[in-house]
């Protein structure tokens, strides 16, 4: 499992023969001090996996009242409700819970995948677009500083983006695009008005799309300045212009890492908890009309509700809110995972 | 075997060309006191050199004597690179090719040029070779099916991939590749051929095949080979170039060359003395 823990396993005969004990006599110190370090190494690269589980079985742990309760509805019904706060705990399939109770997250889910898709649907152009251009446009003393510049949007604090987008954003597009938007794209199925105040799955969109554009841009330039040279040369050779040999040579051969890298970036878009808290419009209980709807996500959700679970004298709110977190979790984990999968095995022959 | 020369359907110069059939010993590359930079480091010094058509020169030399550095220039594919730049003139039927106003796409589609690894493309065998043709010429696809065939065959290579010309170009063997950048050179048409060490990374076979095709497209195009391997060039070409720390040392017919070089830095070098 872990590639460093063979470094704590005591030498094979620590309190050894004679030959040990003389040489230990002259540099037991040093020989000790590397045990020290090796077993601190161990033990810090061990905390990572332990972490991971420890986290896992938190989770577990604390849902398992809701998984109970909620069942396989959890996942398919649009209803949050904490039940009568005032009533008497009840029992319902075996756990007490306030009359009424019933939790269960459709919207959610849905929330969270929709506007992760409308992210990466504006930000892959934009990112290969930006990648392209930072790789073979800009001029070679400009490269360093602008790829930086890049970089350095991917530090921006998503809080800021959060602000960014209810200052600014939701303003600006809730007037001026957004109706534009809907009285054009009518004809495209949920595009269509009400276009409501700007807090929703587009704008929710828009701000993930700036997020993981950083990302998309930074690991595509990479691949693309790693294309040999010779490709390059030889496509040029044809006669072909430098924007056609990026365009039909050097970009088919990067598909799957393409691939890998918007997948890293949907991880990140799922998990994504602030701004989209800012900008959503955190909608309850109801799948969006329409691309202008108000939404929430999990993360976002999460925050939002937790203040008012924390009052069900059950615990039931509070487990069923674990619940998600386990589910979040779990799905961002498999993206991940498939993401570093894709991205690794794909580097360009 | 041997495929009738392809008809010139377009001539992006279009000077002095249709003049008649040329002879053997007219140049149709004429450098002229080249030099050329890397930066501040000169890498080609006062190069004065005809290459004629319908033959094959050959430029050799050691490691870093030029000789590949010379050959980037003839399609100034050193463009590419900001710090590179050359002095002097490259002249191609009456036009210096180093003229900031020469069209470069064009001029490359004219002088063709093959690598020392081969560069399949990513994408079929068929649409290798169609990449280039497409962006200067609209074909049907009869005409463009006819037009692969005989950039393969011309390249022996059609019998052994026409059952899989939607394969990509990158599952063939080395020396398959590398004969598929040749047809996919040729099949733009070109005047001009160049080779940039296009056997150092293939076995002795493959080499063999190469070598073989050098010699079967000689009377059709004017071919330029970079090598560092002296049998070769005595092999396959008609006169050599020896280049040595940007100069050029000596020039002249290749048998002349090998047997009785004027220059002692030419003879050292190709009895294997140095390099």
């Amino acid at each position: 499992m872990d590639p460093l823990l063979p470094v704590a396993t005591p030498p094979s005969n620590p309190d050894g023969g004679d030959f040990f004990g003389k040489s230990r006599s002259h540099s037991g110190g040093m020989r000790r001090s590397t045990d020290v370090f090796g077993i601190l190494v161990a033990t810090s690269a061990g905390i990572v996996p332990l972490v991971i589980l420890a986290l896992l079985a938190f989770l577990l742990y604390n849902a398992w009242p809701a998984l109970h309760f909620n069942g396989w509805g959890f996942l398919t019904g649009n209803s949050w409700n904490l039940g009568n706060q005032y009533g008497d705990l009840v029992k319902v399939r075996g756990v007490e819970v306030l009359p009424g109770a019933r939790f269960s997250i459709l919207f959610l889910i849905f929330g969270t995948l929709a506007s992760s898709v409308i992210a990466l649907v504006l930000a892959i152009p934009i990112g290969v677009g930006a990648a392209v251009f930072l790789a073979d446009a800009v001029p070679p003393r400009l490269r360093n500083s602008a790829s930086l510049l890049v970089e350095l949007l991917a530090a921006v604090p998503s809080v800021v983006f959060g602000l960014w987008g209810y200052v600014v954003l939701i303003p600006f597009t809730a007037r001026h695009v957004y109706p534009l938007l809907g009285h054009v794209l009518a004809f495209i199925p949920f595009f269509g008005p009400p276009t409501y105040n700007g807090y929703g799955l587009l704008t929710s969109g828009i701000v993930l799309a700036l997020m993981v554009v950083p990302l998309i841009t930074a690991n595509m330039r990479e691949a693309i300045a790693a294309t040999p040279a010779a490709l390059r040369e030889a496509g040029l050779s044809t006669g072909a212009t430098r924007f056609e040999v990026v365009r039909k040579i050097v970009l088919p051969r990067l598909r799957l890492p393409l691939i890998g890298v918007s997948t890293l970036a949907l991880g990140r878009a799922l998990g994504e908890t602030m701004a989209v808290l800012m900008v959503s419009g955190n909608a309850i209980n109801g799948l969006p009309h329409n691309v202008y709807s108000p939404i929430s996500t999990m993360a976002a959700f999460m925050v939002s509700q937790l203040d008012s679970a924390l009052q069900d004298p059950s615990g039931m709110a509070v487990s069923s809110i674990t619940e998600i977190g386990l589910i979040l979790l779990v799905l961002s984990m498999a993206v991940n995972g498939i993401a570093r999968l894709l991205v690794s095995r794909t580097q360009p022959r | 075997m041997h495929a009738p020369p392809i008809p010139k359907p377009f001539d992006p110069m279009s000077v002095a060309d249709d003049a008649s059939p040329a002879t053997a010993t007219e140049p149709v590359i004429d450098i002229r006191n080249l030099s050329f930079y890397y930066g501040d480091f000169q890498a080609l010094k006062d190069i004065t050199l005809p290459l004629n058509r319908n033959e094959v020169t050959a430029f050799i030399g050691p490691s870093g004597c030029g000789k590949s550095t010379l050959l980037r220039v003839l399609n100034r594919i050193y463009d590419l690179y900001p710090r590179q730049r050359a002095e002097g003139e490259v002249v191609i039927d009456g036009r210096n090719i180093l003229d900031a106003r020469t069209d470069v796409n064009l001029l490359r589609a004219r002088v063709g040029m093959v690598f020392q690894k081969p560069t399949p493309f990513p994408m079929s065998i068929y649409e290798n070779i169609a990449f280039g043709i497409r962006l200067y010429e609209k074909l049907g696809k009869v005409e463009m099916d006819e037009r692969i065939e005989r950039a393969l065959q011309r390249t022996s290579l059609w019998g052994e991939v026409k059952d899989k010309l939607r394969q990509s170009g990158i599952s063939l063997s080395g020396g398959q590749q590398q004969r598929l950048c040749i047809a996919r050179a040729i099949a733009l048409n070109p005047e001009v051929l160049l080779l940039d060490e296009p056997t150092s990374a293939l076995d002795p076979i493959a080499t063999g095949r190469i070598e073989q095709l050098i010699e079967e497209l000689k009377g059709d195009y004017t071919i330029v080979i970079v090598t560092h391997n002296m049998q070769q060039a005595a092999r396959v070409s008609n006169r050599t170039a020896f280049l040595y720390m940007g100069e050029l040392v000596e020039y002249g017919a290749t048998a002349k060359i090998f047997t009785k070089p004027t220059k002692r830095q030419t003879e050292d070098y190709i009895s294997g003395r140095f390099g």
